[in-house]
């Protein structure tokens, strides 16, 4: 069985990069050497089992690097398995402390983001059959490839492995793991050199975008709490409607680049399990130079909700975030632009906006500090494809594509899974989106040069695999007219294979018939294993809340 | 957290083993002439749609299942292996229900070259 995790990010290119490349070149690393142990509270609570020498270095816990998560589900292990006893700021400090001197540095926790940020990812593309058959039958790739071992404990880990679950990876799989993730890397040496102090405080430029609601644009403010700890202030506004949201939460940066944080909105809290109000974890990553940061807040049984979001310091210049609409066709006129951005000066001359040749900036409507108006032509001859938008120096790099037909409509996720519940489990939901998308140069569809235009007008249907067209679908779920499918209340031992069919209003294809895009849902069961300890279930939250402040 | 990775390895499930093939009829195969009328290169399976001349030459509409799109790019495949308008000769298992859907078991390219597929579920 291989291991698909469907795609929305770019991490999959990072991992299997970081794989592939790795595989081949000589072992450039030098002698490993266990990192020294020496937070007193680790000691107290862990040299029982794992005897620490003279040099500080622990059995195990010295040869390993990993992700604050990982390290919180070692602690949760230890805390099942071998009855460690923590308290919460206990819990809380030495996944601090792990994370920070055993953590992995930017370079090397950017590749596997995805899995933290409980990303749908598509890892159909891995390197070799071995490593699929050892890890990813049962594991996202980002599992292994979030650890740094010495050769040694991963061979540990995969005798343990062995033990447990009777899957004994070959050596060749052990070779690559040990090179690929190995304990000391040059990037983890240099990272370690520097002052980790995250110097995050103050004002951030955000643009975030939630599936089926669109993109949103704000700011947050960041007020310091200690080192490596911030109360923050999101203020964000919809493009599409309007509306606004205000977040306040509490964040933890580890190793200087790693924020985990939660946050909820100061709405009332609505019934909508997608509300963007909704309390939600914060997962980002700060860019070694710290002046942007980039991952998701979400939420759900099923992590199934999230904004997307990317931040930045703002500038003394005007500062570019999102624009709207995401498309314009080849020959239209006037069409309206909105250019959402910060330090807009008061004066906007046309000559300050450029979107390329064959796109000309008719006149200014309107503009505000944090937007500017514009109504655009667009040559009959244009050429086709992505645009930069640009104002004065600040730009928006592939932008607003240039088309002159959709080609197709694809719906995403095109493959998802929605899960039923019951009284004690929540469900499962799945928001589509229908997409546009005009060929790209190579005249095929569905190749990497395709364009994609934006979201398109449809009516959205559900069709159970191989049912008479028409039939019921009522008692898998119903599907909104915005592509939201909340599955059925009642039906939580069944499984059913669904297409979404997403049927477009105007565009159609060549011979007249309207667009159709489809995605493969399948409606499944609850993950009946929720229901842990409750001590341990929490440990997340003591370690994203903090200590007794918020217990 | 748990419930975080274990809803990723329900995903992974979903793309190899979510059903079984017991519903296809394994006893006989059928082969068919066919156009290809759209090709989804999904998980947990791929599906080809694609179009069947009867003995009167009206057109008839199938599907074909494959296995996942991850088991066939471990096979080369990709999104536009399969493209509308390609003609093709596919062979499967039918239906047991008698709907004209396929368990794809062989493709054949124009010139009687096969097309490499996994027969994993």
């Amino acid at each position: 069985m291989n291991s698909v995790y469907f795609l929305r990010g770019g991490g999959l290119f990072g991992c299997l990069m970081l794989v592939s490349l790795v595989t081949g070149q000589p072992n450039v690393t030098p002698a490993e050497e266990g990192i020294p142990v020496t937070d007193p509270l680790v000691i107290a609570k862990c040299s029982s089992c794992h005897p620490r020498d003279e040099r500080e270095i622990m059995q195990r816990i010295s040869w390993e690097r990993t992700t604050p998560e990982d390290w919180q589900e070692v602690l949760k292990r230890m805390i099942l398995a071998n009855g460690v006893m923590l308290t919460p700021p206990e819990a809380r400090a030495m996944v601090k402390y792990l994370s920070t001197k055993h953590g992995l540095a930017p370079e090397e926790a950017e590749p596997v983001r995805y899995a933290v940020e409980r990303r749908i990812h598509d890892e159909s593309r891995m390197s070799t059959e071995n490593f699929r058959t050892a890890c990813a039958k049962c594991h996202a790739l980002a599992r292994p490839l979030s650890w740094r071992r010495s050769r040694e404990d991963w061979q540990e880990l995969a005798n343990m492995r062995a033990a447990r679950y009777k899957v004994r990876p070959s050596a060749e799989v052990i070779d690559l793991l040990a090179k690929t993730a190995s304990l000391r890397t040059p990037e983890w040496t240099a990272w370690n050199a520097q002052t980790h102090a995250p110097n995050l405080a103050g004002r951030w430029l955000v643009s975030a975008y939630v599936p089926g609601r669109g993109k949103y644009y704000g700011e947050m403010q960041a007020d310091a709490d200690g080192d490596d700890e911030f109360n923050t202030r999101v203020r964000l506004t919809s493009i599409r409607d309007g509306s606004g949201i205000i977040r306040t939460g509490r964040s933890v940066v580890y190793g200087g680049y790693a924020w985990r944080g939660r946050s909820k909105g100061s709405e009332a809290v609505s019934a909508a399990p997608d509300a963007p109000s909704s309390e939600g974890r914060e997962v980002m990553w700060i860019a070694p130079d710290q002046s942007r940061a980039e991952g998701r807040w979400f939420w759900g049984q099923y992590q199934e909700f999230g904004f997307d979001v990317k931040l930045r310091r703002p500038s003394s210049d005007a500062t570019l975030l999102a624009i709207d609409p995401l498309s314009l066709k080849a020959g239209s006129r006037a069409n309206r632009i909105r250019l959402v951005g910060d330090n807009i000066p008061p004066q906007v001359r046309t000559a300050d906006l450029d979107f390329g040749p064959g796109v000309s900036v008719r006149r200014i409507v309107s503009n505000s500090p944090s937007e500017v108006v514009a109504e655009v032509d667009v040559a009959p001859d244009v050429g086709l494809g992505m645009r930069n938008a640009t104002y004065r120096r600040s730009l928006l790099p592939n932008a607003i594509a240039i088309y002159d037909r959709v080609d197709y409509v694809k719906v995403t996720p095109e493959s998802a899974m929605a899960a039923f519940g019951n009284q004690t489990r929540m469900r499962g939901y799945q928001q589509f989106e229908a997409i546009g998308y005009q060929r790209g140069a190579d005249g095929r569809a569905h190749t990497a040069d395709d364009v994609e235009l934006g979201p398109v007008d449809v009516t959205w249907s559900l069709e159970i695999f191989y049912a008479p067209e028409g039939s019921n679908t009522d008692f898998v779920g119903k599907l909104s007219s915005t592509g939201f499918f909340t599955p059925d209340a009642g039906n939580a031992n069944n499984n059913y294979d669904v297409w979404v069919i997403a049927t477009a209003r105007s565009e159609k294809d060549k011979d007249g018939k309207p667009l159709v895009g489809k995605a493969y849902m399948v409606v499944t069961v609850p993950t009946y294993t929720f229901d842990g300890r409750q001590y341990v279930r929490e440990l997340d939250r003591w370690v994203d809340d903090g200590p007794a402040r918020s217990r | 957290m748990k419930n975080i990775l274990l809803t990723l390895i329900a995903v992974a499930g979903l793309a190899n083993a979510h059903h079984g093939w017991a519903a296809f009829d394994s006893k006989s195969t059928v082969t068919f002439q066919s156009t290809v009328t759209e090709f989804r290169f999904l998980n947990p399976h791929s599906v080809v749609e694609f179009d069947v001349k009867d003995d009167h030459g009206q057109v008839q509409k199938w599907q074909g299942e494959l296995t996942s799109a991850s088991r066939l790019s471990a096979k080369g495949w990709t999104a536009t292996t399969l493209e509308p308008g390609n003609e093709v000769t596919i062979s499967g298992y039918r239906a047991q229900s008698g709907v004209r859907v396929l368990r794809i078991t062989k493709i054949l390219s124009p010139n009687g070259t096969e097309i490499k597929i996994d027969s994993g579920n």
